[in-house]
């Protein structure tokens, strides 16, 4: 078995089935999706963060009220940068200065009472004047947490209520951050939930539906695309020009009538099928959609998104003409770093999809993936890695603070790719990082994102500082890597 | 995005070219009966967070020490990823990481395992225990649980070693307080772990800075340096928050600094405690009075003139060493500042938000200026803090009209009322005021905790002499910068 043994596990052995070597002949599975080891350093977060921060946060028009202690609204709010186009007034002459789905947090702010006594009419309250103070939002999603979940509010309740007071839509998001063992619980719990809540609604108030005059037969969705930074910019206008209509991304910057709508279009286009693929596959049983599973990361990936999309709907000749006149445009500036990046190596951590995605991007470069890490992935991410990845490159699963640190030194990549909390580790080190999470200077997806992405790894690698890190005596060209830990 | 070629620059931010939608057709008025916090129960932008924060960020200021919360995962990852937002540096937490067994059982094999866990492979000095929540409403026993832990360690690493690891316990449900409290009763839980005789007097002061930044604290070091005072800093986090880049670094890595294990225990020795902030660190101050009868000096925050003269003056009291020349002339300096800037400052309408004591402080500090506030938003609720504003008022001889004190309550209230009034010319506060500060076209000068939208703000200081000339400058060049036409800067 090509399992690796790191010295930092000498003692929680359990995590020896997390790390592996990939091997060209084999598809090795790691251990994945299971239950984290308390006190490890782990990097994970809660499903409720995969709930109300991923998947809820980026729907432009609706109130997210956070039924909890003030606490999970607060490090939720304007937190991941899921941006949006959606701004409410802020005078009477002036709209705010961030879109409505970052601008405001709101929650129950639940006290010692209403613990013990039950939070169900702070909850209802407080949705009703939410929906009075925000009159513009057209719906409105209630996340529990921790709290309200282990006291069993009835938020479902709650929501039948309001919706019936009121007459908006209201969604509930029960994910408390307990369930499951990462976030990835509460994409799936998002997920699940938004799905059947969205039938019923139809069901009910048939109205919302897609009325068939307006239905074209080039009418997709882009599943598991949460717009950071303005991703959506970059990949939108590529299959418009195609002559495809996009009813509803999942869920960056959308309406959430248009997200009501989802069942009505005629191909499902999967960008994350980590935190996403769950509503495509219930689509699918349900609905009859069809869907394709697309990388929309680098040049190559997004050029094969692009044609399997369109063969779905006999446009090959026009996906080629989109993709010559995109080619053009960056060609130029994507040789120049490429000549700069040649051998470099590279590492990467992030919550999953973003590992595999990016491997055929790296070597588009002409740069070496030689480590990589996931959060949250499942045995589907470790298997598509493993397709992507080159011989004997290592591969972490739920790493924790202290097997970073020694993916770092047993590599010495020439830069690392990941979120914020880790990239100051790697800083200390003297690796350069990107934020992989919200981006650098984004947008990092299709054809101009690629030259982003690229220039931003230059600025990592290329930076003066890293000349100076080797201290007072040191002598210049040092590039002593060995002497990354004592 | 319709460029012909996309330069080896990418597409820079203004060429992404971002169309705002009104989410309505035009603007209406949000319903008067709704704005304040009091008459409703929705809490919209709140201006605190959540006690374990508070713990965390304290015991993060201890050598060698490691928090460990017991909760679900994300009380631990929000809040390091807060921390490295705001310090831009990394930030050694380790959770429980409950799941749903443990919501159904309670959190003790997580607590034991995480414990172990922890220790064998970090070998911390001490360990901070933080609850959350989740961990309090299951009703989780931690005192026993602790003691089951510390009996597991003693049987895998001997009794010595086992022993040699001070755990303290901090009880911070959520559901409660805000993170300026979590601090404080990190204070206590501290001292009162930590600190239990009181056998030789060591001439030392302790100073419980509360929620201040790296650069503050060194600058309190500086002025006890200069009083020939020693002081033990509880919670010291001007080190560990604020480490040099300079491999190769050790595995797995420790941040350098914060405040010895021992020092904390030599605190029941002291001549005095100052807690800095009142809210942020009076429970650890009042609990060494009651206990070894260290004195207690509870606040003001020496923010300005007047909160730093109380700070120097009370140490002088205290030790009888005389207030040295170089800090007189560091006081002297700001008031020549003062002198040199009144012009632009005086009655300017000001509005501040943040932790009550950073309001609080930083409310004298522009009642010096001539400025005049107009609200003043404490986040975490509390009992004294409109009796502090009202005597802050009185004592700088404020005669204008009484500004909105907003104590708890939320930035919805905070930010209506600016809206409705005819003029403000600055905003004081954190990065959650800077949409605020935006939407009524002022500038907003950047204090408290936290900011995370700008670069090394926590890496200067504010307090003292030398970090009000800071503040002072930035306070007058925002105003100069914002609403002066430039003729009018040529001769300041």
């Amino acid at each position: 078995m090509p399992m690796v043994k790191m010295k930092c596990d000498e003692l929680i052995p359990e995590r020896y089935k997390h790390i592996y070597y990939t091997e060209k002949e084999r598809s090795v599975i790691p251990a994945c999706n299971i239950a984290t080891i308390p006190g490890d350093m782990t990097e994970r977060g809660c499903a409720f963060a995969g709930a109300r921060g991923v998947i809820g946060g980026p729907i432009a028009d609706v109130i997210a009220m956070v039924h909890a202690p003030v606490g999970c609204a607060w490090y939720t709010w304007g937190t991941r940068r899921h941006l949006s186009d959606l701004y409410t007034w802020a005078t009477p002459t002036r709209l705010t200065n961030v879109a409505f789905n970052r601008r405001y947090c709101l929650c129950t702010d639940m006290q010692e009472k209403d613990v013990v006594f039950g939070g169900i009419k702070k909850l209802e309250q407080s949705c009703l004047e939410a929906i009075r103070l925000f009159p513009e939002a057209k719906g409105l999603i209630i996340f529990t947490t921790c709290t309200t979940g282990l006291i069993g509010d009835d938020v479902q309740a709650v929501a039948r209520s309001v919706e019936k007071k009121t007459g908006r839509l209201v969604f509930t998001a029960e994910s408390p951050g307990c369930s499951g063992v990462s976030q990835s619980k509460g994409h799936h719990d998002f997920n699940i939930q938004f799905y059947r809540q969205v039938r019923s609604l139809k069901e009910r108030r048939p109205e919302l539906k897609m009325p068939e005059t307006e239905k074209t037969p080039y009418d997709i969705c882009l599943i598991g695309d949460y717009n950071m930074d303005w991703d959506l910019k970059a990949v939108r206008p590529l299959f418009e020009k195609m002559g495809l209509r996009i009813v509803a991304v999942f869920s960056g910057n959308e309406r959430i009538e248009n997200l009501v709508k989802m069942p009505d279009v005629k191909l499902n286009v999967v960008h994350c099928q980590r935190s996403a693929e769950y509503i495509a596959q219930m689509e699918k049983d349900g609905y009859n959609i069809p869907f394709i599973r697309v990388s929309l990361y680098g040049i190559e990936q997004t050029c094969k998104a692009l044609r399997e999309t369109a063969a779905f709907f006999g446009l090959e000749e026009r996906a080629e003409a989109v993709i010559a006149e995109e080619m053009a445009r960056v060609e130029k500036s994507l040789a120049f770093y490429r000549e700069k990046l040649r051998g470099k190596r590279v590492a990467i951590y992030v919550g999953g999809p973003r590992v595999w995605h990016w491997i055929k991007l790296m070597e588009e470069l002409s740069m070496q993936v030689v480590a990589v890490a996931c959060t949250f992935a499942h045995e589907d991410d470790y298997e598509k890695i493993n397709a992507r990845a080159p011989e004997g490159m290592l591969v972490v699963d739920a790493p924790n603070e202290f097997e970073i640190e020694e993916m770092l030194t047993s590599t010495k990549p020439d830069l690392f790719l990941t979120g914020l909390k880790e990239k100051y580790l790697g800083r200390k080190m003297g690796i350069p990082t990107v934020n992989s999470h919200s981006y650098e200077k984004g947008p990092y997806e299709g054809f101009a994102g690629m030259v982003n992405f690229a220039r931003d790894i230059y600025q990592g690698i290329y930076a003066p500082v890293w000349k100076f890190q080797w201290g007072l005596d040191s002598t210049p060209g040092m590039k002593e890597r060995d002497g990354l830990c004592s | 995005m319709q460029l012909k070629e996309i330069p080896i620059t990418g597409i820079p931010y203004d060429q992404l070219y971002i169309e705002k939608i009104p989410a309505a057709p035009e603007y209406c008025r949000r319903p008067a009966e709704l704005l304040p916090a009091g008459n409703r129960s929705v809490v919209v932008n709140p201006n605190r967070t959540c006690m374990p924060l508070g713990a965390m960020w304290a015991v993060l200021g201890v050598h060698g020490a490691i928090p460990f919360v017991q909760g679900a995962q994300g009380c631990t990852t929000y809040v390091r990823y807060t921390f490295c937002r705001v310090f831009k540096e990394p930030a050694t937490i380790a959770t429980a990481s409950f799941h749903e067994d443990a919501a159904v059982f309670g959190g003790r094999r997580n607590l034991i395992e995480g414990i172990r866990n922890l220790v064998v492979r970090y070998w911390p000095e001490l360990i901070g225990v933080v609850t959350t929540c989740s961990s309090e409403i299951i009703g989780d026993d931690m005192v026993s649980f602790l003691k089951m832990a510390r009996a597991n360690l003693r049987k895998e690493i001997g009794p010595e070693r086992a022993d040699g690891i001070p755990i303290v316990l901090v009880n911070t449900p959520s559901f409660a307080g805000s993170h300026v409290d979590g601090y404080d009763r990190a204070s206590r839980a501290f001292v009162e772990t930590l600190a239990t005789t009181r056998n030789k007097p060591n001439d030392k002061v302790n100073i419980i800075p509360g929620l201040l930044y790296p650069g503050d604290i060194r600058e309190i070091k500086h002025l006890l340096r200069h009083m020939g005072i020693e002081g033990i800093v509880l919670f010291d986090i001007s080190d560990p928050l604020d480490a040099p880049l300079q491999p190769p670094v050790s595995l797995p890595y420790k941040p350098p600094g914060g405040t010895p294990v021992e020092a904390i225990r030599d605190m029941a020795n002291s001549l005095a405690t100052f807690a800095l902030q009142p809210h942020a660190g009076q429970a650890g101050a009042r609990y060494l009075e009651r206990k070894f009868g260290v004195r207690a000096v509870v606040g003001p925050p020496p923010i300005g003139i007047q909160g730093t003269d109380a700070f120097l003056k009370a140490l002088r009291e205290l030790t009888g060493k005389p207030i040295p020349e170089n800090l007189r002339q560091e006081r002297g300096r700001l008031v020549d500042s003062l002198a040199d800037t009144f012009h632009h400052t005086m009655m300017k309408k000001v509005a501040i938000m943040g932790d009550p004591d950073v309001v609080l402080g930083v409310t004298r500090f522009v009642l010096e200026m001539g400025m005049e506030p107009v609200a003043l938003a404490g986040g975490t609720a509390s009992k004294t803090f409109d009796h502090d504003v009202e005597a802050i008022l009185a004592e700088g001889g404020y005669a204008g009209d009484p500004p909105l004190v907003v104590n708890g309550g939320d930035l919805l209230e905070f930010e209506e009322h600016l809206k409705q009034l005819p003029r403000v010319d600055l905003v004081i506060g954190n990065s959650r005021a800077v949409d605020i500060a935006k939407e009524l076209q002022v500038p907003l000068v950047r204090v408290g905790f936290p900011i995370y939208d700008r670069f090394g703000y926590q890496k200067r200081a504010v307090v003292g002499y030398r970090g009000g000339e800071v503040l002072l400058a930035e306070i007058v060049n925002s105003i100069l910068g914002y609403q002066y036409p430039d003729d009018r800067t040529h001769q300041l």
